[in-house]
């Protein structure tokens, strides 16, 4: 099983960002890979920096595959997409602010069974650490409810999101890319697309990572307001038609009428089309309005990811059955 | 009488879709049964009886009436298929294992023509005469 750390950076070269690669590269589990995605809007070569230096120098020696690649500026959700789709099993997640203790990765991993889709441990920043001994978890209860990742976490437990950093299973569910820049909810909709597909998603006791929640730069160093409200937007859409299997067809009128063939399985289905005369459906204007990134639904780039060799049909199975 | 649907839609690079069919005027030729052509306005016309930019509904009302179809892969072979009318399928590079449906009679050259990337627009990928069977042999299976 290989796993991929990925670290997303902004603003932060000569804060914290250093200290998430020390903590990464004195994992008791070190991980196959570590990717940071340089999301500055000028991205430096560091290779020369003195601290720099000396951890890619660890790196090296400890046999730690690294890259250092500068991002797009498209938000940290296309970063992470990018990670999800490099061809690892597992992917570890790290903030560019959040240290992680030693034992994190080995012990994240000790729970990566076959159904099992993300996990996640504390992500504690001091002093506030809420009373999160009756949180659920639950989606529902994400307004009324603090983050049970903001205390210690006695044992484990399922729940429907993590935050932050964790470890997720890599290509089955892609991070909502129609999200702003700021990608707010970005983690909240990507592990509980994890739990829609069937996954579990756990906290775990005894992962200890440290939220420096360093004001200076950050992923989300943005903050206008409207980004905030359309991303809230998209997320409550998506939460509000939980119990509905929104299928999106952005493909031809053949692929419409072969989609038809398996519509009748499908639970509850929310249908949105570009042919309401094969298919009935609402549109897709709508559904990009509500969901924002149709691509997670786009049955020819589902096929590419999959490197599919079966028919049509048992592709669209695949996808929403 | 038998449907002949001769063309994919149109690139927008204005090449030529490397679905189409280049024999269509040599298999007619070869054909003693009437033939109706479907497809759209634009549409280089094949046969005296060229029917334009037909709704859904009379496509269908059109293949129940038909002995049988040859087309190539595109929409038409799908509403056939959901028609529960088989035909012949004339393919070149895209992939009838994944495109197609076994109630029809797919015919292809070889699959050394398959194009690598089955998912992509086909803007790219050039037409080969050489990809497709020749009218004699779609002859036998009609």
């Amino acid at each position: 099983m290989q796993i991929l750390c990925s670290v997303a950076t902004r603003g932060r070269y000569t804060t914290t960002l250093p200290l998430v690669l020390s903590a990464i590269i004195n994992q008791t589990r070190l991980p196959d890979k570590l990717v940071i995605f340089d999301d500055n809007d000028e991205p430096q070569d560091m290779r020369e920096n003195p601290i720099y230096k000396h951890l890619f120098s660890i790196m090296d020696s400890k046999n730690l595959k690294w890259e250092w690649l500068f991002a797009r500026k498209k938000g940290q959700h296309h970063i992470h997409q990018m990670a999800n789709t490099m061809g690892f099993d597992w992917v570890w997640r790290c903030d560019d602010d959040a240290i992680p203790e030693s034992n994190v990765l080995e012990n994240l991993y000790r729970y990566t069974t076959p159904k099992i889709g993300a996990i996640g441990g504390s992500i504690l920043t001091p002093p506030y650490m809420p009373d999160t001994l009756k949180v659920t978890g639950n989606i529902e209860q994400i307004d009324l409810e603090p983050n049970i990742q903001w205390n210690y976490i006695p044992r484990c437990k399922e729940v429907d999101h993590l935050h932050c950093s964790f470890l997720y299973r890599a290509g089955i569910h892609d991070y909502n890319l129609g999200l702003s820049r700021i990608a707010h909810r970005e983690e909240t909709l990507f592990t509980y697309g994890l739990k829609k597909k069937g996954y579990k998603i756990l906290v775990v006791p005894e992962s200890v990572t440290w939220h420096m929640k360093n004001p200076e730069g950050g992923i989300r160093s943005e903050t206008k307001r409207e980004m905030y409200e359309h991303d809230e937007q998209i997320f409550r859409n998506i939460v509000g038609n939980s119990d509905r299997t929104i299928v999106v067809l952005n493909c031809g009128l053949g692929d419409h009428i072969v989609f038809n063939s398996i519509l009748d399985s499908i639970p509850n289905p929310m249908v949105f089309g570009c042919y309401p005369e094969i298919t009935p459906c609402r549109s897709i204007a709508e559904a990009q309005a509500l969901f924002g990134d149709l691509d997670q639904w786009n049955i020819y780039k589902k096929m590419s990811q999959w490197d599919w060799k079966g028919s049509l049909a048992d592709a669209f199975k695949k996808l929403y059955l | 009488m038998i449907i002949i649907q001769p063309f994919a839609k149109k690139l927008i690079n204005g090449k030529q879709n490397p679905k189409n069919y280049p024999y269509w005027k040599e298999l007619i030729a070869l054909i003693d049964e009437p033939i109706i052509q479907i497809g759209i306005e634009g549409e280089e016309q094949l046969t005296p009886d060229f029917r334009k930019n037909l709704p859904i509904a009379e496509l269908r009302s059109l293949i129940q009436e038909c002995r049988t179809w040859v087309g190539i892969d595109s929409f038409f072979q799908h509403l056939a298929w959901a028609e529960n009318k088989p035909g012949i399928v004339l393919w070149s590079v895209s992939d009838p294992l994944i495109f197609g449906h076994t109630e029809n009679i797919n015919l292809l050259e070889n699959r050394v023509y398959l194009a690598k990337n089955q998912f992509l627009w086909w803007d790219f990928t050039p037409h080969n005469p050489d990809a497709f069977v020749k009218p004699d042999k779609v002859l036998e299976f009609l």
